[in-house]
């Protein structure tokens, strides 16, 4: 009773409590042998954590304000090809482009539903599907080496034990936006143009400003998650469609986000992907096959979007009559 | 009321037509349809006989997995991730059941797997309101990892000799998969139009709340919305099996969103509760139409999803705009 009670009502704690629980299954399944809980498991989690942190913390954040940015996983392989066919000679440069080029995906989308106050699913499906033609025209459907060595080994070499480059980089870019949204009047814009739109028109909130900013900032963190992965494995290629969408979705879902919009933390969405790196480097450390990953994670993702489903407790309720709390 | 109204007929007349956003779009839609034509017409080649079978064969796979998206979005579910995935795990399945005991029993297997996989969704959807674009994207996951689980990565090859050989072919010259897929979309358009559970569809996807309160048990309807998408993407898994005599998880990528394309550009609202199994047939063609020429004209296939994105994004901003959600 207490844990379901915890479960349900207290958003903020159930990422927590889920990547606990992983961590202590795994631990479990290891059964002293050494091999999950080694030294080299904080880094390669945090590798993994740095491969699709930033796309989920896009989506999630275009989720809290309730719309869907399809188009993340687009932008993440268009700007991957970018930054390798730019940046050879000079990886700023390469990074630079792809930045622009998000930056400017998200700038464009952002007015496009703004402008013609269109639905996001369908505006972003559009750039998704305009990004991944960007993405196999600039590579001919190859898979595009990237032949600056030098700065791929830099980008994941470790820093201080558990760090690399990479994904030091992410966990500034979740730090600051924990900071915006968590000590700024931002945050609270974002929970209220998420939680009532028309409120929020009410009292003053400039809602089509917020909605451009998010979904430049979502364009944004994929560039730069698409960029720096394609540089760290030193290649590019423009498929993997569902490999960026599935971990994204689900560590935002995870993290305490809900697709009705109006909750969520940049925290929370860091948890949420924590739980999927730690699961991922768990089993890999294990020695499970990947398919195992893959069912672990659809099994998780299933229970939480039923445990979140809005008339859960209401069918629960039509089985087993008790006295509503709450709700 | 319709600002062209108030200004009297006659002075400015093409000013007026044009203020009117549904004259807009049958003007839109008449230019493309005689663009299309003349480009076809133009385009030496297109008519010839092998592009066309290509054309209705490409259509038809794609088409059947857009039927079945129709109905998830006029339900009000906008898009399931994971229809590809099932035409993949379809034509597996559908595979393996036909080594071992022939062909229908592979029928048989294959559809039940399809149904069940997409009805189970359209329960939990349905029954406890979960999100359908996390639930479908969940069940992507599991479906490639069961799917990698049982067969590595690799493709199961038909034993020859088991009889779905009667399958390939022409009927009357026309590709038997193109007949599959009419058959299909005359089914869906039957579904949503002349009976219950269509209008029911209809109206849950429009306002949810009403439906409640006219005391539909939506979940019903719901659960019926995806049964059948997964009926007919299971269909294309078949067709595409029996095309290349094996079964392979790399059959259904990306179709989920070449079928929402079809469907968005066929002009059915995502937002649910508007558009018709007919627009989707008329969105996949245009979208096979276009693709075809593109390739003639010389661009390279990878122009193509380019091309499909430009066309979406276009086809929602002159058919949503201003009437958000």
């Amino acid at each position: 009773m207490v844990l379901k009670k915890f479960l349900r009502n207290d958003p903020h704690a159930r990422p927590l409590l889920i990547l606990a629980a992983c961590i202590v299954l795994l631990a479990v399944a290891d059964w002293g042998e050494g091999r999950f809980l080694s030294a080299t498991t904080p880094f390669s989690m945090l590798q993994i954590f740095a491969n699709g942190g930033m796309v989920a913390l896009g989506l999630g954040l275009s989720m809290m304000i309730r719309e869907f940015d399809l188009s993340v996983v687009g932008i993440f392989a268009a700007t991957g090809c970018v930054a390798v066919l730019t940046g050879e000679a000079n990886p700023w440069l390469g990074i630079g482009y792809a930045l622009a080029i998000g930056l400017a995906a998200g700038v464009i989308q952002g007015v496009i539903i703004v402008r013609f106050a269109l639905g996001s699913v369908g505006v972003t499906l559009g750039g998704l599907l305009i990004f991944v033609g960007v993405a196999y025209v600039l590579t001919e459907s190859r898979t595009v080496p990237y032949e600056n060595l030098p700065v791929a080994l830099f980008v994941n070499r470790p820093l201080a034990g558990i760090f690399s480059l990479r994904s030091l980089i992410c966990v500034v870019v979740f730090a600051a936006a924990a900071v915006v949204v968590g000590f700024t009047r931002v945050g609270r814009d974002l929970i209220a143009i998420g939680s009532d739109r028309r409120a929020a028109v009410i009292v003053g909130v400039n809602v089509n400003a917020f909605i451009i900013g998010v979904f430049a900032f979502s364009g944004f963190c994929a560039a730069l998650s698409g960029a720096l992965l394609s540089y760290s494995l030193a290649s590019a290629t423009p498929q993997g469609l569902s490999d960026v969408i599935v971990p994204a979705a689900a560590g935002a879902i995870l993290g305490g986000v809900s697709l009705g919009g109006g909750t969520g933390r940049p925290l929370g969405i860091a948890t949420g992907v924590l739980i999927l790196a730690a699961l991922r480097s768990g089993l890999n450390a294990l020695g499970a096959p990947p398919f195992v990953n893959d069912i672990a994670m659809g099994a998780v993702l299933l229970t939480v979007a039923i445990l979140d489903g809005p008339y859960l407790m209401r069918r629960l309720g039509r089985i087993a009559p008790r006295p509503r709390a709450g709700s | 009321m319709e600002p062209g109204l108030l200004v009297p007929a006659g002075r400015g007349g093409l000013r007026v037509f044009l203020r009117n956003r549904l004259n807009v779009l049958m003007a839109v839609r008449v230019t493309v349809i005689i663009v299309l034509v003349a480009a076809c017409l133009l385009t030496p080649g297109f008519l010839s006989e092998p592009n066309i079978m290509a054309l209705l064969t490409t259509v038809s796979f794609i088409g059947c997995v857009a039927v079945g998206m129709t109905l998830i979005t006029i339900s009000g579910n906008i898009m399931s991730f994971c229809l590809g995935a099932t035409a993949g795990a379809t034509a597996m399945v559908f595979v393996v059941a036909l080594n071992w005991g022939g062909i229908g029993v592979g029928l048989v297997a294959a559809l039940s797997l399809a149904a069940l996989l997409n009805a189970a969704q359209g329960l939990v959807i349905g029954w406890v309101r979960a999100n359908p674009i996390i639930v479908s994207i969940a069940t992507l996951a599991l479906i490639y990892g069961v799917a990698q689980m049982f067969a590595g990565s690799s493709a199961v090859y038909a034993r020859p000799g088991t009889g779905y050989e009667i399958f390939k072919g022409k009927i009357v010259g026309v590709p038997i998969e193109f007949v599959v897929f009419l058959c299909v979309a005359a089914l869906g358009h039957f579904i949503l139009s002349y009976t219950r559970l269509g209008r029911n569809l209809y109206m849950i996807g429009s306002s949810f709340r009403a439906a409640e309160a006219a005391g539909l048990k939506t979940w019903r309807s719901i659960a019926g919305a995806y049964l059948w998408a997964g009926i007919f993407t299971g269909l294309a898994g078949i067709l595409l099996a029996i095309r290349y005599n094996l079964g392979n998880m790399d059959f259904g990528l990306g179709y989920d969103y070449d079928a929402v394309a079809a469907v968005l550009v066929g002009g059915t609202a995502i937002g649910g509760g508007q558009g018709s199994v007919l627009r989707t047939v008329a969105g996949a063609m245009v979208i096979a139409i276009v693709q075809a020429l593109l390739l003639l004209l010389g661009f390279r296939q990878e122009w193509q999803y380019l091309f499909t994105g430009v066309i979406v994004l276009a086809v929602i901003i002159l058919h949503t705009s201003g009437e958000r959600r």
